[in-house]
């Protein structure tokens, strides 16, 4: 029961009314940017970082994580109402969320995914309390060489599993493995790389290169092929209270569970992502609905959205299992979190629960409050996030730079951070352009130094012998453990592959009306 | 005039523009020769006697290996006709040619941003990246544009310096106002 | 044959402006211009009509029995620059638009196309408020 005693004192945290506010201003930048097309949740909290030092650690921390979970919350506002579907994560509730509302049926979309969220939500975040202390007492047991085998398991999952192409996103690794390597090594007090800048010698700060990457990278892409043409919206109409109807409820509760215990186990293993949790979901509704209903399926089944949408956000709290405990971001959002806790010296690992206890209830506490807020703020309004998609693109990617230099500025006050964030900008626009996943490089900052300090100690140990470091029983089976992961992810890319053709194929996904000017 | 709906595209893994591969060999040959300089700069780093077993070099070693490895990967691939499929987005649009006037004008703002924050301080500087970002991405009018700029960058430097106290220098027009500095 | 331009916007505002113009044309012994035009920069733009909006009015337009031309699309100009260069191209004796309220901050910040049309028309301007 010391669990629930300490997440009880989380709460009483949480619950103070300047938290409760710092949790109502995290989900509502969070929805907003989900709801905002070229920015997510991993971009925001890049930017937000440089400009909340003077914050407390937890007020940071709950801010962050309300924009983790927020952004999840508005990404499927746009999918059902628009149709254009930010991340793969959304796809199929673009799929089915937005042919409902064509039908006239988009409010019952619309409360079905955030009730769905709110369900898996708080569901998974009760998995996530009771789950991670015991992954952490287990963790705290391990020595160096299981570390570097857990560390390899998420350079490979996240190098070769994100991205449409393996070697394109172990390239991304190693760039970011290389970055983090510039400066002085923490164990020999040797510069590396510095080339005698005494810039340099500092290293490159890892904030910085997420702003670039993410930030100034996406608006140089999207400058070079700035889509044009409106989409019309899907008017939702109304009153909120009345969305669902009783069948609606009926048919729903089924898959926001099931979407939920799908989702929660496929985040806390690095096999792909939220997406892959959403695509296994969508297909085992589909297999589970019967007769008419299975019909519905491609033309606007609620269960179509309401498993999809509960399974990313049980995913989403699921990926917090091995950030949390392990110190293992697998997704670019879990590693820019990542970033905030190395900002206040908090390292997540094995003993984050022992060391920062409180802070980290408090955060579990927050999921909770930021989950209800969500639900209560998103319904209401709809409204005003279609509102916010009227900016025009030039003023929302402007804004993006001029605060993504900002960001960079704030690092040292230095000019030279702004002109580093300009140069590693342009790689994240020649990444973008050729296809290499963003999330490997930035994963690849932060794991890189931690990793090689546990390889060096393992190898220190064993006497260089590099045989030691698959051997002890721990070690072997996390090895074994990753060519399973490896097998399955394969199999599971090749199905929602073929599914994806199957449904996605016949009814385009981005149905935008391109008119030319009738002179 | 009519209505044209890209319906086969509007899907995922579009292959665009037979000329890219030369950018992509570029880009990967960029990846072996950031390896090459790895082992040739990690030649150069000095091992104290200290050093235990595996000393500081090991490691970059191994990460310059990966590059040269994988880069070559790359080269073989993108040879056999394997190209990358860039990345899509909300507000991207994978069937037009890139535009790089605007992404060398967008480079160029931000250029310099970089050489103003010095001189004329941070508001300044931020007014006019935005303004001349805006202008790049076809925003209109300009007279819009110019007091969005200004509004926007007063009101972060007040938030951020003014309130949150961090260190963004006002500039010699802002130098005597209290309100805009920490 | 003098022209009437209309700039449409597909909402209450605009029908009303739009039976305005008509009522104005048939008087007038004119022909209708009418203007929907966006920039296309936003991912939604509520003053722009798609084509369901178009056919209706296209409907309503037929029935009123006024010779009438249709201009929508997208364009490299704002919607104001639209409208007054289509009643420059048609020497038009009056242009009609629907007039809605708005506070000075949201007129300071998105500006006002009724504004940039008032100040720029050569002709007289009818401004339908509801």
């Amino acid at each position: 029961m010391d669990n629930f005693l300490a997440l009880m004192e989380g709460f009483s945290v949480a619950m103070q009314p300047i938290y409760l506010l710092y949790a109502l201003g995290g989900v509502l930048v969070g929805t907003a940017v989900g709801v905002l097309p070229g920015i997510g949740p991993a971009m925001t909290v890049a930017l937000l970082m440089p400009i909340t030092y003077s914050l407390d650690p937890t007020a940071a921390i709950i801010v962050f994580a309300g924009i983790y979970y927020g952004g999840m919350y508005g990404g499927s506002t746009t999918s059902i109402l628009l149709n254009t579907p930010g991340e793969s994560a959304s796809i199929v509730t673009a799929l089915e969320g937005n042919k409902m509302a064509k039908a006239g049926r988009g409010a019952a979309a619309l409360a079905t995914a955030a009730i769905g969220s709110f369900i898996a939500g708080t569901v998974a975040t009760v998995l996530l309390s009771f789950v991670a202390p015991y992954v952490a007492e287990f963790a705290v047991q391990i020595g160096p060489t299981e570390y570097v085998a857990l560390m390899i398991v998420a350079f490979l999952t996240v190098g070769a599993l994100l991205g449409s192409s393996v070697l394109r996103g172990l390239a991304s690794l190693g760039l970011g493995l290389f970055i983090a390597l510039i400066g002085v090594d923490a164990l020999t007090a040797q510069q590396r790389y510095t080339f005698g800048n005494p810039f340099l010698a500092d290293g490159i700060d890892v904030v910085l290169v997420a702003v670039a990457l993410f930030a100034v990278g996406e608006a140089l892409y999207v400058a070079s092929r700035l889509r044009h043409g409106p989409v019309k919206v899907i008017p939702v109409a109304g009153r909120w209270t009345s969305w669902m109807r009783k069948e609606d409820w009926k048919r729903s509760w089924k898959p926001w569970l099931r979407g939920t215990f799908i989702g929660f186990p496929v985040g806390t293993i690095p096999a792909g992502g939220a997406d892959v949790a959403t695509f296994l979901s969508y297909a085992s509704e589909r297999k589970l609905a019967k007769g008419e209903r299975r019909k519905q399926f491609g033309k606007g089944a609620i269960e179509g959205v309401a498993g999809p949408e509960s399974a990313n956000n049980a995913a989403a709290a699921g990926v917090l299992v091995p950030l949390l405990t392990l110190g293992i971001p697998t997704t670019a959002t879990a590693a820019m979190m990542l970033v905030a806790f190395q900002r206040y010296n908090i390292q997540p690992g094995p003993l984050l629960f022992e060391v920062e206890g409180a802070l980290v209830w408090a955060l579990i506490a927050s999921l909770y409050v930021g989950n209800l807020m969500l639900l209560v703020l998103n319904l209401p309004l709809v409204g005003i996030w279609v509102k916010i998609l009227q900016i025009p693109r030039p003023y929302l990617y402007s804004g993006i730079l001029v605060f993504a230099a900002m960001g960079a500025f704030s690092v040292n006050f230095t000019p030279v951070d702004v002109f580093v964030l300009l140069v590693v900008g342009v790689l994240g626009f020649f990444m973008r352009r050729y296809g290499y996943p963003i999330a490997p490089l930035v994963v690849g900052i932060i794991l890189g130094p931690i990793f090689e300090d546990q390889l060096r100690r393992s190898l220190a140990i064993s006497q260089g012998d590099p045989i030691a470091l698959v051997s002890t029983p721990i070690a072997a089976t996390i090895y074994i453990v990753l060519i399973v992961i490896f097998a399955l992810s394969f199999w599971l890319k090749k199905r929602q592959k073929a599914m994806e053709s199957e449904v996605v194929d016949p009814t385009p996904v981005a149905v935008v009306e391109q008119k030319e000017g009738g002179k | 005039m009519s209505t044209s709906l890209n319906g086969t595209s509007g899907g995922r893994g579009t292959n665009a523009a037979p000329s890219r591969p030369v950018g992509e060999l570029v880009f990967a040959g960029l990846i072996v020769c950031i390896g090459i300089v790895g082992f040739v700069a990690g030649a150069g780093i000095p091992i104290p006697p200290s050093a235990g077993v595996v000393g500081p070099r090991v490691f970059p070693y191994l990460v310059s290996g990966i590059m040269v490895a994988i880069g070559i990967g790359l080269i073989i691939q993108l040879l056999r006709g394997h190209t990358g499929a860039a990345e899509e987005g909300e507000d991207i649009d994978p069937d037009v040619k890139t535009d790089w006037l605007t992404v060398g004008k967008l480079v160029g703002f931000l250029a310099v941003h970089i050489a103003l924050i010095v001189p004329l301080g941070w508001p300044v500087a931020a007014a006019v990246l935005f303004f001349g970002s805006a202008w790049s991405l076809g925003a209109k009018p300009w007279w819009r544009n110019a007091i969005i700029a200004i509004v926007l960058a007063l009101i972060l430097q007040f938030v951020f310096a003014g309130l949150l106290g961090v260190s963004l220098p006002p500039g010699f027009l802002l130098e005597g106002v209290e309100i805009f500095n920490g | 044959m003098s022209a009437v331009v209309l700039g449409y916007v597909p909402n209450a505002l605009g029908d009303a402006a739009a039976n305005a113009a008509v009522r104005e044309a048939r008087q007038r012994g004119a022909k209708l211009v009418v203007v929907n035009t966006t920039r296309a920069d936003r991912l939604v733009d509520p003053a722009f009509a798609d084509d369901d909006d178009m056919s209706r009015l296209q409907v309503t337009l037929q029935e009123s029995g006024v010779d009438f031309t249709v201009h929508h699309g997208t364009s490299k100009d704002t919607a104001a620059e639209d409208v007054l260069e289509a009643a420059e191209r048609n020497a038009a004796e009056l242009i009609v638009i629907g007039l809605r309220h708005r506070t000075p901050v949201g007129k300071l910040i998105m500006g006002s196309t009724a504004q940039s049309i008032l100040l720029g028309a050569a002709c007289n301007v009818l401004a339908v408020k509801g």
